[in-house]
């Protein structure tokens, strides 16, 4: 029976101090429990003080009674005050049952059996002590019994609350009184224990003595070794070539080429940033000019096609160049009809709107010429050798001051009007008798001379600042039938971008490059000044009904402008990237187009309800991009033609091209 | 022919319309389902040489249930759902291929039209304002001179009885010349002599079309009108006449006749590209106002229109009944109506090989199904009604076709911007 007992007791005594850690939590409510066990240890000690071996098995197992506080509370005091000593030698006592464990396990088989026969008899003795000493632990031995021979243990009974709270109430060490569920104990903490929580608690190790902050001791060996830490042998990795490796050659090979100049990307090209003005572009020799869709012709411009006009019937269309041709082309086939050749570069070409007048109004460089183009049968050609013959110059003067001269010009077959200064367009009248032309006046040249003048004579200046601001200089008004010039009878302040005659009503619209000033020709006064906020106004084209404008900006900006509506713009299309070269309506379709020198030309569906109360509808059709750009310029003209809806366009690429809806 | 034995076969019989030397024997024999035209031409040739040993290798064309053959058989029969259980009739007639590419006939300028109803003759107009008589290929006979413009559109009048050629050009005249025939050598008369001057048109003329009799022609012009002329001297127009000197060659003095239009057709809103006049009192007209338009000549009026989007450049009537209108324009599709269906104005037939604008377009006089079209592509198609391929692609010349027409019903005339007038002799239509 008793012979397995010790190494049970043993196993309880080595958790004890784990317990204790882990039970803190209870530390309250259990606290009563562990008083008993003190004052049994105690009584333990100065019961059994000789055999020191016992000790802790008996202090343990003398831990389970609850009912012996009645008879050993006196003793409480006496028992704290040894505390300490008590606990030293308790902790000795553990390790030596330890020893003795590990020891009777080591031994050999016929050594144990001598040593539990040992163990046997002094187990007895420990047994008859205990029994003779606490006749109460009879009833723990035999529950330990049961167990053994049950193979489990039965708990002990739970004591009354009412019962345990009476006999917890005056006891004053009951906080310190544990429960311990595992070995079904009330433990009483010492005071060292209660102290290790608390530090425990506190975040500080356990025990007391140990030092946190002790000296640190280098226990490296720094010199060098002769043989190395690890004396594996080298992996075969590190001898076969690495596949990443080889990549990467792979890869600096190509970098070294791009950093060495040997492989070339394609860069993307660089828009030359500035283009000539005013220079000559006679560069583009090689470039052919052709219509898209339809015949080209042998001949081809040396220069980019500034200018392009409709017939009226849409059987011909005549260009401009800057290399100072003019052609005639048949629509149809593409066939170049005419060709005229002329010093300096065409600026603008605009063909009579009346189809019995096969006229041409060129502007190169200071004149004007209106050139037969021998479109017509002898009938008209007669009339027309009539209606351009001048006798004499005719000097249209104007206070002392020629304005323009009308010569004869045969070389071209036509007339030819002088100017003061560089025409840049030319416009005619619906009617086919008067025609406009602009002289962009340099501000410059203005200011200088009114200076020169103000310096000479103050009241000279003083008629000339009237003259200025009575009159216009830049936009001259020609009669063709009478041969008679004069100046726009009004005031522009800005320079003179382009002007174009209302198509049904007796209105002008001049342009300069901040707004549009509407003139009634018959009353001689402003109607309406169009404001159109763009920094620089380039061209204009009025709607076939009359009562709609749109303009092209520098800023690649296309201003619709509702003339009913309002004299700000209705809509501002924001399409290219650069500057619009040229707008134009059609005639008949509700159709516009703007062409703009970053090589497209876009065709919009602009419809016009003639209910006033409807506003213009305005849908982007069609980017077209058949233009390459050349010096900066791209397109540099667009037409519709007059019956179809197809549209012409000139490129700086010295081409014409053709587009037809498909 | 090897013949695979592992493929599908199928009992074929060669049935043909053509004379006695091209009949192949009209048993039924077994074909592989996977030749194309070239091997059942492969295979009639053979048949026909078994049974004449001078027989010479020709193409030839297939047609099944009034359809050319245009793929392979199998592929065929079974797009059109034809059973090959069952013996197969397959005609075949002579492919309509141009056997030969005769001299091309230099000018001047390009040749902007030209006409080849006489059988004689071939009359072409040129850019530089001349109206030039072939003989054949390479051969000038006549060079018609007095237009100061372009000649924009040729046309001969009565070509089986008293020749007379009618020229239109860009100067707003049309011209007309009388060919005198009892001094003819070789078929072609040895003089051609300027007839009448025809004033009238406000703008350039850009066709003419005389009536099958030969008593009036008439002219489109860009001042969107229809002129009627008659061509005689002795008609009621004949006050209007004013006889005019002028100088030949030979130095001889000829009176020349101006006359004026009988009658004008009004209504096209934009210039008048092409005309036809296929019967006594009808008159067809394409305009680039997008219409086509039939006229009963005697009062004038408008009958019929048909509307297409596109501008108009060609116009031909022919085909079934002579009465089928083809008519291409700023499109590539030569398109086909026939007036005949009531209450539509959408085409029978569309034919989309070509890739830029259509020229010309000309039915064949004789076939119902054979008409050619020249396009600014460079290239002349022949077409058959019974397949939505170009018969056959001609493309001898480097730039634009501006004309192009049959010719003694065997050939395809063409001229071009090329300056070339092409002749491509041996097309067996019929």
């Amino acid at each position: 029976m008793g012979v397995s007992a010790p190494p049970k007791e043993a196993d309880r005594l080595k958790t004890t101090v784990d317990e204790n850690a882990r039970i803190s939590d209870e530390f309250d409510s259990e606290g009563e429990a562990s008083e008993g066990s003190e004052l049994s240890e105690v009584a333990t000690e100065e019961g059994g003080g000789s055999s020191g071996d016992e000790d802790a098995s008996t202090s343990d197992g003398s831990g389970l009674d609850d009912d012996d506080e009645g008879e050993k509370g006196g003793s409480g005091e006496e028992a704290e005050a040894r505390g300490s000593s008590s606990d030293d030698e308790d902790a000795s006592a553990t390790d030596n049952d330890g020893l003795d464990s590990v020891e009777g396990s080591g031994d050999s088989d016929s050594e144990r059996s001598r040593v539990f026969e040992e163990s046997d008899s002094s187990e007895d003795e420990l047994l008859e002590i205990q029994l003779e000493m606490f006749p109460w632990s009879g009833t723990r031995m035999s529950h330990i019994l049961d167990m053994t021979l049950k193979g489990r243990i039965t708990k002990k009974e739970r004591q009354d609350k009412l019962d345990s709270f009476l006999a917890n109430v005056d006891d004053s060490k009951n906080w310190r009184k544990i429960y311990d569920d595992y070995n079904d104990e009330d433990v009483e903490l010492t005071k060292e224990e209660a102290k290790m929580i608390s530090r425990l608690l506190n975040g500080k190790a356990p025990h007391a003595e140990f030092d946190p902050y002790a000296p640190y001791v280098d226990w490296f060996k720094w010199d060098d070794a002769i043989h190395p830490l690890s004396n594996a042998p080298e992996p075969k990795r590190r001898f076969i070539p690495s596949k990443w490796e080889a990549k990467k050659v792979f890869v600096v090979k190509y970098v070294r080429a791009i950093r060495k100049g040997l492989i070339k990307f394609d860069k993307p090209k660089e828009e030359p940033r500035f283009y000539m003005l005013w220079g000559d572009d006679s560069g583009a020799a090689d470039k052919t000019n052709h219509l898209s869709y339809i015949p080209a012709q042998s001949q081809s411009y040396q220069g980019p096609v500034v200018s392009i006009s409709t017939e009226v019937s849409g059987e011909w269309i005549a260009s401009g160049s800057t290399d100072g041709t003019v052609r005639i082309w048949e629509v149809e086939s593409g066939r170049c009809r005419k060709v005229w050749q002329f010093d300096e570069a065409v600026h603008y070409v605009a063909w009579n709107p009346m189809p019995e007048l096969p006229i041409l109004a060129v502007s190169v460089g200071q004149d004007a010429y209106l050139l037969n183009t021998g479109v017509g049968n002898e009938e008209t050609q007669r009339k027309l050798g009539e209606l351009l013959y001048v006798e004499a110059a005719k000097v249209s003067d104007d206070s002392n001051n020629p304005i323009c001269s009308w010569i004869q010009d045969d070389e071209h077959g036509g007339i030819k009007l002088r100017h003061a200064k560089t025409v840049s367009s030319v416009e005619w009248h619906r009617k086919g008798d008067y025609f406009s032309t602009i002289m962009p006046a340099d501000i410059l040249f203005l200011l200088l001379f009114s200076l020169a003048i103000f310096r000479l004579y103050a009241s000279a200046f003083y008629v000339a600042l009237t003259c200025l601001s009575r009159e216009s200089k830049s936009v001259m008004i020609h009669q063709l039938s009478k041969k008679l010039t004069q100046r726009l009878p009004f005031k522009l302040k800005g320079i003179a971008v382009s002007s174009v005659f209302h198509p049904t009503r007796s209105i002008f619209f001049a342009v300069t490059k901040k707004n549009v000033r509407v003139y009634d020709l018959l009353k001689q006064k402003l109607i309406k000044k169009l404001e159109t906020g763009l920094r620089e106004v380039s061209s204009i084209a009025i709607h076939p009904g009359g009562d709609n404008v749109i303009l092209g900006s520098r800023e690649g900006k296309l201003c619709w402008f509702d003339m009913d509506l309002s004299s700000k713009p209705y809509k501002i299309l924001k399409s290219h990237s650069k500057d619009v070269t040229n707008v134009a309506f059609h005639r008949s379709y509700p159709l516009f187009a703007s062409s703009s020198d970053d090589g497209t030309a876009y065709v919009f569906h602009g419809m016009v309800y003639s209910d006033l109360n409807q506003n213009p509808l305005i849908v982007p059709l069609e980017i077209l991009r058949g233009h390459t750009t050349f010096n900066g310029r791209g397109v540099m003209d667009c037409k519709f033609h007059p019956r179809q809806p197809w549209l012409f366009t000139a490129g700086a690429d010295s081409s014409i091209k053709l587009y037809c809806h498909n | 022919m090897d013949v695979d034995m592992d493929e599908r076969q199928i009992q074929a019989r060669f049935v043909t319309k053509l004379n006695p030397p091209f009949k192949a024997p009209p048993s039924a024999i077994t074909i592989p389902a996977t030749v194309t035209r070239l091997g059942l031409s492969t295979i009639v040739n053979s048949l026909l040489k078994a049974g004449d040993p001078e027989w010479e290798t020709q193409p030839f064309d297939f047609l099944i249930d009034g359809e050319l053959v245009r793929m392979s058989l199998d592929r065929f029969l079974l797009a059109k759902g034809i059973s090959a259980e069952k013996t197969l009739e397959i005609e075949y007639i002579k492919a309509v291929v141009p056997r030969k590419e005769e001299e091309p006939s230099l000018h001047d300028d390009w040749v902007s039209a030209v006409d080849g109803s006489c059988s004689r003759f071939i009359l072409t107009g040129c850019y530089d304002g001349f109206g030039r008589v072939w003989k054949g290929a390479g051969v000038c006979s006549h060079i018609l001179e007095g237009h100061t413009d372009v000649i924009t559109s040729v046309s001969i009048i009565n070509p089986l009885g008293d020749v007379t050629l009618a020229t239109a050009s860009k100067d707003q005249t049309l011209r007309l010349w009388k060919m005198d025939s009892e001094e003819g050598v070789d078929d072609v008369p040895a003089k051609i002599r300027p007839f009448k001057i025809l004033r009238g048109h406000s703008a350039s003329v850009g066709s003419v079309a005389a009536q099958a009799s030969g008593s009036m022609i008439c002219s489109g012009s860009w001042d969107c009108r229809v002129n009627l002329w008659q061509t005689d001297v002795s008609s009621a127009e004949g006050d209007s006449v004013s006889i005019k000197k002028r100088k030949t060659k030979n130095g001889t003095e000829e009176p020349q006749l101006e006359g004026a239009p009988v009658s004008t057709l009004v209504g096209h809103t934009q210039q008048v590209s092409s005309l036809v006049w296929p019967e006594l009192d009808t008159i067809y007209s394409a305009s680039w106002d997008h219409t086509i338009r039939r006229w009963d000549a005697e009062t004038g009026k408008d009958v019929s229109s048909i509307i297409c989007g596109r501008p108009f450049n060609c116009l031909s009537v022919g085909g079934e009944g002579s009465t089928l209108v083809a008519a291409g324009g700023s499109t590539p599709i030569l398109r086909i109506w026939d007036p005949r269906k009531p209450g539509t104005s959408a085409p029978v037939y569309q034919f989309s090989s070509h890739t830029s604008w259509i020229s010309a377009c000309q039915w064949h006089s004789k076939s119902w199904f054979h008409l050619l079209s020249a396009s600014y592509d460079g290239k002349v198609m022949l077409w058959d009604l019974r397949t939505a391929w170009p018969v056959s692609v001609i493309e001898s010349h480097e730039d634009k076709v501006l004309c192009a027409d049959w010719w003694k019903e065997d050939c395809v005339i063409s001229g071009g911007r090329d300056s070339k007038l092409r002749i491509s002799s041996g097309v067996p239509v019929l």
